[in-house]
């Protein structure tokens, strides 16, 4: 077997060894950090507020009470994670079709956004919360009364749509 | 065997013994579980199981309605660098399709991508650091990082997996501030590489514990099909943004770096990992100089309406921070791939590991795993 002969570090002499020099050099970098300004945020306490570019957990638009939804079923075709299921209905309002159940399963979901992309009514949009957590699986599936959020409480991402598709 | 056994005391009578690194070890970057046969402290072989973290991402690309639709797993093939991911699968697809692209889009996608080599080679030079018990550059790395991925979120609106090329364009246009911000970007950068710097590449405790170990040869390299900076770093001059000719990395001036054996042999970790470093500086060159010539236009004039190519098949690789990014795709015709094969570079670069680690103590073998820089997600898809 032919063996890399290992040149390791022999030839030191013992204030190399010390690294003394070495260390003190690297501390002056790290104490400088010291005396500048803090970089980290202090979560819990202190929130986070992302762009409107930002894609947190995709939700309906509600306009007027209702929503937005004419139940198309793009959404739930064009899904990648198989996350949305629609199940549509008739209805009097001129929309002709509503969604009688609208469910996302958020285990699936993998926030990629293009339910967004392929709504032709604009009225699945991605929202700014990015704080998500279960205790039970049953919880984690989305149906119409936590999706439901109403068209000014989704102002910025609207505008923002308009800005840039 | 024997040379081995002579190095040891010859009278202790020692034994091999296995030792089981990881799934879950803290230096082995994700579930990978090293068996490790050791001589008193020396490794004689490692063999890296892999496994742990796969996704069936081949049979998932299969199963999607159409070919956009694959983009999102892409991304999560190397979580690391998505940016890259997507565009060695878009790029694949538009030759597919024959789809000219606008020229703005280029540019930005030469942006990002590097932007996204410098995101990855930080969190690779930091955990190689961490590894090593340098704690502090990983912190000043990620902090630097962070700007990074804050521009990532306020173009795509995501921080690690992006969705954001598209075949034949962009999800989004760049947001207002962006050329600002990567300007900023770029000026903190370089303040930060000259710290790193001074910090770590040049500290002689940790070139003592990185010049002159894991010697990876330029044969043996070519040998075992490696690429990106461990290839480079063995000295061979091969970068496919210079030698495959995609996108527009012609038009700037850069030059692709290589180990030269500075501060020890030529393939050792020092020498891999410097390559990193001095192509963080190099990506650096590339964006100030594509945002200066970043034309206007619209970045989704050539999204195709509908996404249907020819049964064909195509191969295209490109130059992702951990190496060549492959995807074979083929096309049966249909609106949805029949096949796509992802070649990852961290999988092939892994599989130098028991070449390069034989005859070094645990401790070397953390270092070396370290310079290799693998992300596990992108071994197992
Ligand atoms: S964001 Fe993506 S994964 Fe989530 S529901 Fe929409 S299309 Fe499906
Ligand atoms: S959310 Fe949009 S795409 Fe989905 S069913 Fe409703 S109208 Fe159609």
């Amino acid at each position: 077997m032919a063996q890399t002969k290992i040149t390791r570090t022999s030839d030191l002499t013992f204030w190399q060894k010390l690294y003394i020099p070495e260390i003190i050099k690297g501390m002056k970098i790290t104490i400088r950090q010291m005396f500048l300004p803090k970089f980290t945020r202090q979560y819990p306490e202190e929130r986070w507020n992302p762009p409107a570019s930002f894609r947190g957990r995709p939700v309906l638009v509600e306009e007027n009470g209702k929503e937005r939804c004419v139940a198309c079923g793009l959404c739930s075709r064009v899904c990648p994670a198989l996350a949305i299921e629609v199940q549509a209905s008739e209805t009097e309002l001129n929309k002709e079709r509503y969604p009688v159940k609208f469910e996302i399963n958020m285990l699936r979901c993998i926030f990629c956004g293009l339910c967004e992309e392929a709504c032709p009514e604009e009225a699945i949009v991605m929202s700014k919360e990015y704080e998500l957590t279960f205790n039970n699986q049953e919880e984690a599936i989305f149906g119409k009364d936590k999706l439901l959020i109403s068209k000014e409480n989704l102002k910025e991402r609207l505008e923002f749509l308009r800005q840039y598709r | 065997m024997a040379e081995l056994i002579q190095t040891q005391d010859r009278k202790l009578r020692t034994e091999e013994m296995v030792i089981q690194m990881g799934p879950q070890h803290p230096s082995t970057h994700g579930v990978l579980r090293l068996e490790v046969t050791v001589e008193g402290e020396i490794v004689t072989h490692v063999k890296p199981y892999i496994g742990y973290l796969h996704r069936c991402f081949e049979k998932h690309a299969e199963q999607m309605g159409n070919y956009s639709q694959v983009i999102p797993y892409v991304d999560r093939m190397d979580y690391v660098a998505a940016m890259s991911m997507e565009w060695s699968y878009v790029l694949g697809m538009e030759r597919m399709l024959s789809i000219q692209i606008p020229e703005r889009v280029e540019y930005i996608r030469v942006i990002m991508a590097e932007l996204q080599r410098i995101a990855s080679h930080t969190i690779a030079i930091g955990t190689f650091g961490l590894d090593l018990g340098a704690f502090t550059p990983f912190l000043f790395l990620l902090r630097d990082r962070e700007m990074i991925l804050e521009i990532f979120e306020r173009t795509c609106g995501a921080r690690l997996l992006y969705n954001y090329f598209w075949i034949g364009g962009l999800s989004h246009d760049v947001p207002l501030d962006f050329v600002d911000r990567t300007r900023q970007f770029c000026t903190q950068f370089k303040k930060t590489i000259v710290e790193v710097n001074n910090l770590l590449s040049y500290n002689e405790i940790f070139i003592k514990r990185t010049a002159n170990v894991g010697i990876l040869p330029a044969n043996v390299a070519i040998n075992y099909a490696s690429s990106g900076p461990v290839l480079r770093g063995s000295g061979v001059d091969w970068d496919l943004r210079r030698d495959d000719h995609y996108s527009i990395y012609n038009r700037f001036d850069w030059q692709p770096q290589i180990g030269k054996g500075e501060r020890g042999t030529v393939g050792d970790c020092w020498d891999r990992y410097i390559v990193r470093c001095r192509e963080m500086e190099q990506s650096v060159k590339i964006i100030e100089q594509a945002i200066e010539q970043l034309p206007d236009g619209d970045v989704q004039s050539a999204i195709p309406k509908r996404i249907r190519p020819n049964a064909s098949e195509i191969y295209v690789r490109t130059e992702a921070p951990r190496g060549e990014l492959g995807f074979y795709i083929v096309s049966d015709g249909s609106g949805s791939p029949y096949r796509v094969k992802g070649r990852s570079s961290s999988f092939v670069n892994l599989s130098v590991l028991p070449e390069i680690t034989r005859g070094y103590m645990i401790a070397d073998l953390v270092a070396i795993l370290g310079s290799i820089d693998i992300v596990l997600g992108e071994i197992d898809r």
